[in-house]
């Protein structure tokens, strides 16, 4: 069978990733599968990803990855073939306007497209039972839930350099999340929250906020908020990061912290899992499906008790064991070699009629 | 498993109880949290805040549209590309650029004059919020003992956690704490929500019917609605009915406790009051209401001679 898949943009992230992953495992299925995208990032230049005008020839099925409004999602309305709308996240726009206009704006776009798509498509697979509400109302006639498709196995790079700051001292409590600077995601709880655990619990920690969208007005922000509170010496915007660069912050991280607001699914989990890094998370949207039971989870924010939690992790040796322990079986739960034959079944599935 | 082995939700609940009760022995400075907050908002843009005038501001400052093209580069060659191209289209850029910022300060001026208009028709009509305001400042004579006895009764053996929507210094929110029960409060106003802090009582700080619709669907075991019931404006009233009625488990409670309209705001001033949007129901009129939102077993109680409470049970679907 042919299954082409089509993106927005192919770029490094949970999206890129997935999209790559997806293709490995039809392709390992026996099927014939490419990648069309409107952009594609130099960096994953070497990929093997096609650019959109370069589609030709029929498939037997296309799966488009939904993520944002883009012209490729027109282009895939204008095709004949069964559609499969792979929906990964439509940010809600209470959390980007007034911050990220372009954003706002790629929002409103991509809600009117899958509700086009929803009226052409045979199929939505979402990531999370979450998303799949979004797929629902959007008028799919037909939902699936398939998590995001992670290769556990290319988490195990060496990890290059420790991160700096790099800590001078071995009682220093380092505090991780990795994901896009972004109002959703809600970096400046996590950085509220770190500076009650410095106040009331250790003066020493540092906090490193892995991930992109360092030139955005929230990242602006959040950078004026940190100099204010005097915590430029203890928290780290590093950006986006290699692979190796990833692995270190994982391995010198002491808990992972997650106060988002919104999360379609939220891959860091899983990679957090998989370095064994215990997980404080506030429990919004799809955080509590993906994470299960392999963290403490809390339906409040308020800094000083996230930073109590932290506490109680880091401190209690037996507890961190069993987070840890429940994360490594979580996590495998997610591998690929669970998820990609479902992702493949419900794929091909599309192209049977009903 | 093992032995020691944790229950990671009691783990969270105790966490959380331990967090209040360091907050009433008062480890946690009063206001740390606020001022977080505050902090933050203090350099978030004004388009994330509901600051009209601010917001239109940043508008104005980003009219004008800048036409001159950077043509900085690390490369050399590109460097001079770019500057070539600047020369050559710098016109256009200039043209485009004018156009843009006349259209920009069009609309910039249309919305300022629109937000005139805006507040003169406030003028005219009362300006909604600012009454809202004025009401949750008014100092409602309250004795939460009076109707302690019947909510307390009502909520008994309610499945799930129970949200006393603004529950003031707490004390209604304590016996019900103190009989086992799992509720928490929500109170708008944070320097009377300290009181309740004090007392190492879990409560929100935020408007009562914004938490309300952010809870999940079916989420609460029992409600109580206090204090907005008293003086919002009837169609908000009703959203709250529908709101409790989605946000309620089939089988939850749901309990108003109101003043009866003749004794509210008996000790406020004549002009505080007037200003208030809404009046408190007469009894009969939950009567009338609740059975519509699939309410059932409606019951009034007297609660001294000043007040009342409603309780109803969310019928099974």
């Amino acid at each position: 069978m042919i299954v082409h898949q089509f993106a927005p943009t192919l770029e490094p992230g949970a999206v890129g990733a997935h999209t790559l992953v997806a293709r490995d495992v039809l392709r390992a299925a026996g099927h014939t599968s490419e990648i069309y995208a409107s952009e594609i990032d130099p960096a994953w230049a070497d990929r093997g990803v096609h650019l959109l005008r370069d589609a030709r020839g029929r498939a037997d099925v296309i799966v488009y990855q939904m993520a944002i409004g883009s012209v490729v999602a027109d282009a895939v309305l204008a095709r004949e073939e069964p559609i499969v709308v792979n929906h990964h996240n439509l940010t809600p726009m209470r959390y980007i306007a007034g911050w990220q206009p372009v954003a706002a704006y790629g929002v409103t776009w991509g809600r009117g497209q899958l509700r086009e798509l929803a009226a052409q498509a045979r199929l939505g697979v979402a990531v999370s039972s979450y998303n799949e509400h979004d797929l629902i109302e959007a008028g799919f006639p037909r939902t699936t839930v398939v998590p995001v498709l992670v290769d556990l196995a290319s988490l195990d790079v060496e990890p290059g350099p420790a991160p700096a700051p790099a800590p001078a001292r071995t009682d220093v409590v380092n505090w991780l999340f990795v994901g896009r600077l972004a109002p959703n995601k809600a970096q400046h709880d996590i950085v509220k929250a770190f500076a009650a655990y410095r106040r009331f619990h250790n003066a020493d920690a540092r906090l490193h906020l892995v991930g992109g969208g360092r030139e955005d007005g929230y990242a602006h922000t959040l950078q004026r908020f940190i100099h204010a509170l005097g915590l430029d010496d203890a928290v780290t915007l590093a950006g986006g990061v290699s692979p190796s660069e990833l692995a270190a912050y994982y391995r010198a991280a002491d808990v992972f912290v997650v106060c988002s607001e919104h999360e379609g699914f939220c891959v860091p989990l899983l990679e957090a899992m998989h370095h064994r890094v215990p997980i404080v998370a506030f429990s919004a949207a799809a955080v509590p499906e993906t994470l299960g039971e392999a963290g403490l989870l809390f339906d409040v924010k308020d800094p000083c008790t996230i930073a109590a939690a932290v506490d109680r992790v880091v401190g209690d040796a037996a507890l961190r064991r069993q987070l840890v322990d429940a994360g490594a079986r979580r996590v495998h739960d997610f591998d690929v070699s669970h998820t990609g034959p479902a992702f493949v079944e419900a794929v091909t599935s599309a192209a049977r009629p009903a | 498993m093992t032995d020691d082995h944790v229950d990671i939700h009691k783990l969270a609940a105790e966490i959380e109880a331990e967090v209040r009760a360091r907050r009433a022995a008062g480890e946690y400075p009063p206001g740390f949290e606020r001022e977080l907050d505050r902090m933050f908002d203090r350099f978030a843009p004004p388009e994330v805040s509901n600051d009209f005038e601010a917001a239109l501001e940043r508008s104005e400052d980003l009219v004008i549209v800048d036409p001159v093209i950077p043509v900085a580069s690390r490369s050399p060659v590109l460097g001079a590309v770019k500057r070539v191209m600047s020369k050559l289209l710098g016109w256009y850029h200039v043209w485009l650029a004018q156009q843009i910022s006349a259209l920009a300060t069009a609309i910039n001026t249309a919305l300022r004059l629109l937000g005139g208009r805006v507040v003169d028709l406030e003028h005219v009509t009362g300006d909604i919020a600012r009454a809202r305001g004025v009401g949750a400042r008014i100092p409602a004579r309250r004795d939460d003992g009076a109707w302690q006895t019947s909510v307390t009764n009502a909520l008994q053996g309610c499945a799930g956690r129970i949200a006393v929507v603004e529950c003031g210094d707490g004390v209604l929110l304590d016996a019900l704490v103190s009989t086992g029960l799992d509720a928490y409060g929500v109170e708008p106003r944070a320097s009377v929500a300290d009181a309740a802090l004090a007392r190492g009582l879990e409560v929100r700080i935020d408007d009562g019917a914004a938490h309300l619709h952010a809870v999940g669907a079916a989420a609460l075991g029992g409600l109580v609605l206090r204090g907005l019931v008293e003086r919002a404006p009837l169609g908000e009233l009703l959203l709250l009915v529908d709101a409790a009625a989605a946000k309620l488990v089939p089988g939850g409670r749901l309990v108003v406790c109101s003043l009866r309209r003749e004794s509210w705001g008996r000790d406020a001033t004549a002009a505080e009051a007037d200003l208030v949007a809404g009046r408190p129901l007469h009894p009969d009129t939950w009567n009338a209401v609740l059975p519509e939102q699939g309410f059932v077993d409606i019951q009034v109680h007297a609660a001294g001679a000043d007040a009342y409470v409603v309780t109803a049970t969310r019928a099974d679907e």
